[in-house]
Parts: C-alpha cells; structure tokens; sequence
C-alpha cells in the first residue's frame, strides 16, 4: 500500500461531497477548503458543499501517462469546470464522455466515482466527478 | 390493519450506466448459437465504466431517491445496501454512500447478502423497523456490477445498474405496501465461493426449482393472504435473469403479459442482479397513475422470494419529475466492443502498480 490512509481519509469530505468553504466577508467559495480565505485572507468562513452544482466545463487535458493507481483509466480527461451558481472553479476528472463530444461550455453534473485504488489490497478512492448532464 | 399499510415508498430513483454492449458481440466471440440471445430475450446488456461498480452507481441511484422524498438526507435513520458484487470483501458500502449523501452518522447502516434478492431483504426489515416507529425513514439500495465467467451463458445477461427506494410513513408515500410474503428453501441453483471470481450456477437447475417455484410460492402466498388475484393488478414485476422468464412465471400465475411488460428492462439492460426487479418497479413507479396496484416479487438464488403488493396514491405525480427517470438512462446509451468492454469489467487480468 502505497497512499496515506489518514490524508484520504481527512480528504474524505471534500472528495464525496465537494466540501469547500464560504468566506463571510468577502463571500468568495474556497475549494478545497480552507480556515483562511485565500482572497482576502479572513478566517471567518462557513462549511459550504458544491455537491449539489452543475457545472460548465472550461477547458480540459488528456493524459495519457498517469499515476499509479490510474493505470485502467487511462486516457484521463481531466477538467476546470466552473459551477453554475456560486462561480467556483474546480478541477476534476470528467466521465462518462467520448473525447469528441467535449466542448467548452458544456453542462456537465456531479457524480460519484471511483477515481483511483490503492493496488490490489488497499483502499478505492471515491470522488466527485462530472459528467455531461443526463438532462439539459 | 396489517403491518405494511403504515409504510409506502417516500423516493425512488434508478441508475443505469452509459455503457452497452450487444449480445452479437458476446456470441461473436464466445461462438454462441446466434439463436441464444433469442432465446434468452436479450439484445443488449448495461456496462458499467471503468470508474463504477456497486457503490457508485448505488450512490447515483439513492441520490435520485432522496430527490423525489424530498426531505433533508439527516433523516434518514437507516442505510441497507443489498449487493452481491461489494467493492470490498471487508468493509461496508452503505457506509461509504451514507456519508457521501451526507447521511448523518447516527445510524443503521449495513450490506445484505441473499444473492439478486438481498436489498429485497431489506424492503421487508424496513417495513417492520418503519412500521415499529424505531426510524422514520430508511434508504434502502440494490446495486450490482453483476460478474459472469467469460464465456460462460451467465455472461449474456449479468450486467450492471442500480435502484433505490425511501421507505417511509404510508401518509408521505408515493406508493404504500398493501402485503408482504416471502418464501424461502435452500437450493443450490447459484453460488460463488470465497476468492472464487465468478459464480457458478446449475443449468437447467435455475429455473424449475429455484426460479419458478420460489416466485410462484411467494405470489400465491401473498394472494392467500389478501384475497387478491392477477386481475386486481394493473401492473406485475418479477426478477428478471433474462427476458423469458418472468413473462412464463407471469402466465402461470394468471397474469397477462401487457402487465409484466412495462416492467421488463431485461432484454435492453441485461439482468442486473439486487436492481433487476426493482428498478423494473422503478419504471412502473415512473408512469403509474394514483390506485394503481402494483405486484412486485424479486428473487435471489440459494432461494428466495418475496411478493409485495403496493397501492400508487396521488402523491406519485408530484414526486415523478424531482429526479431523471429510468427511460432517460435507457436512452443515454453508447456502444462498446468485448475489448472495451474487458476493460471496464476487468477481465484483463494485469500486474497492479
């Protein structure tokens, strides 16, 4: 086993549920979340999940020579996607897509997914990722 | 007043993956008579990606659920994954979809194992533990990435989906249970052992004495309990392991086959093991008009079955639009090759880093 289980398991919420935080002075959206508003630098912030937010895809890569523990999933397409509502940019894997269909501004929604395993034996990855909205 | 009338389904909600592949292709490479998916009642099958399997798609289709319960995750008092195809040996999954829904964690929380019929199982714990007042609501999910041995008859059928159900109070209910019976015996028609990869099944031994005679006994009992008929049903939904059976073990029954088919995604999605009869319910649940009744009776191998009878109230229209349905699934659809396809299920085997 090769990954840190605590740093998963720290990273668990933000990983399933997209949990970022809200600044209460500048009003800005920190994802990952942090104490500190990387904006304007306040320690007053609330708990805010992103989960719930389509998103429009910015712009994307392919790789194709990942990480271990990616080995299957290659080509990774992977996105800056902004949601819709609070204007947060993310950056996550995009699925359930043929390279051809991906276009800038595409409306793209939240799943859950299995990003990644710990070879064999260790622990699966969950995470959110995108995927081209079932429904417009 | 009989236990079940307290309780009815709050949300439903189903997952299909995007992937398909047709059985052409598996009898193209197997060398199948290309008459067997005829046969069987099967033109193509679900495939989950690379990225899916039981907790994933489990997770989309309980997410679909809470859409149209409409109430806040946090009440949800218990968690019930019926899978036979769990990412981990060791380690639930309904613990991982709970905190991932943002279920809080003062709750029951478990998998069942009974083959294709355990998150069946868990409809019948919930209605007791609902009907008790012990919980409001439980979440009750049946999720399988189904295996077959490569090349095996089994690998035509065993596909892949997902559905989900809230139980909850008969008063807030879209459907409300009117009965339940289940029939159980020990029957080796079915199984796979531990570190064994694929399941095993006992060839013409599937449908006689485990299929037909465990659904028939379970549907006959429900009909001697209640005095109802196949006439009173607008709609009929059996475990579905290929397209045939179930519209068979309907006629036997008495019922007729426009009442099983609005429930058979067998031959479009393959059989998707804890998801194969529900999400068949899902679908009626999609189009069902209020006094509608509805029978369902799921199946698992080693045996089992239980028969639900369930009345559709007024509350069905409003909840029917909160969450994509399952035609909305069936139509998002790409087709892959047995390469792809061995990918995504795995069936390379390769030295992991």
């Amino acid at each position: 086993m090769r990954f840190s289980i605590p740093r998963f398991w720290r990273e668990i919420p933000s990983r399933y549920r997209l949990k970022a935080t809200r600044c209460l002075d500048c009003g800005k959206i920190n994802y990952p979340p942090s104490n500190v508003c990387r904006y304007c630098g306040s320690r007053n912030v609330e708990e805010y999940e992103l989960n719930h937010e389509k998103a429009k895809l910015l712009t994307w890569t392919k790789i194709h020579i990942v990480p271990n523990g990616f080995e299957e999933r290659k080509p990774l397409i992977i996105g800056i996607v902004e949601t819709i509502e609070t204007k947060t940019r993310i950056l996550v894997p995009i699925t359930d897509v043929l390279e051809n269909e991906l276009h800038e501004g595409m409306l793209l929604e939240p799943v859950l997914r299995r990003i990644s395993e710990d070879s064999e034996s260790g622990i699966i990855h969950y995470a959110i990722a995108y995927r081209p909205v079932l429904k417009g | 007043m009989r236990v079940e009338e307290k309780v009815g389904i709050i949300g439903w909600g189903a997952y299909i993956p995007r992937w398909r592949i047709k059985a052409s292709e598996i009898t193209r490479i197997w060398g199948f008579n290309p008459e067997t998916p005829r046969d069987l009642m099967i033109e193509e099958k679900a495939v989950a990606g690379r990225d899916e399997d039981a907790v994933t798609m489990g997770w989309e289709a309980a997410r679909n659920a809470l859409l149209r319960a409409d109430i806040d995750p946090r009440e949800i008092g218990a968690v019930w994954f019926g899978t036979e195809s769990k990412p981990y040996a060791v380690k639930p999954s309904a613990t991982i979809v709970a905190e991932a829904l943002g279920i809080s964690p003062k709750k029951l929380a478990t998998d069942l194992e009974f083959a294709c019929r355990a998150a069946s199982e868990a409809l019948r714990i919930s209605i007791g533990v609902v009907a008790s007042d012990m919980i409001k609501y439980a979440l009750v999910i049946g999720s399988d990435t189904a295996q077959a041995n490569p090349g095996d008859v089994l690998e035509y059928t065993a596909s892949s989906a997902a559905a989900s159900f809230v139980i909850g109070p008969s008063n807030e209910a879209a459907a409300v249970f009117e009965a339940s019976y289940s029939y159980i015996t020990d029957t080796p028609d079915f199984w796979r052992r531990a570190h064994v990869p694929y399941p095993l099944h006992g060839e013409g031994f599937t449908g006689e004495p485990a299929y037909f005679k465990h659904i028939m006994n379970a549907v006959k009992g429900l009909f001697e309990e209640t005095g109802l008929k196949p006439e009173d049903f607008k709609y009929a939904v059996f475990h579905q392991p290929n397209g045939r059976f179930p519209l068979t073990v309907g006629r036997r029954l008495g019922f007729k086959p426009e009442q099983i088919k609005p429930g058979l995604l067998t031959p479009m999605i393959g059989n998707s093991y804890n998801a194969s009869a529900l999400i068949g319910l899902a679908r009626i649940l999609d189009i069902a008009s209020p006094g509608d009744r509805i029978l369902v009776a799921p199946f698992g191998s080693g045996a089992g079955s239980d028969a639900y009878s369930l009345v559709v109230t007024d509350k069905i229209v409003e909840k029917r639009d909160k969450a994509p349905k399952v035609d909305d699934y069936l139509a998002r659809k790409h087709y892959i090759d047995y390469a792809m396809y061995s990918k995504f299920r795995g069936l390379i085997h390769r030295i992991k880093g």
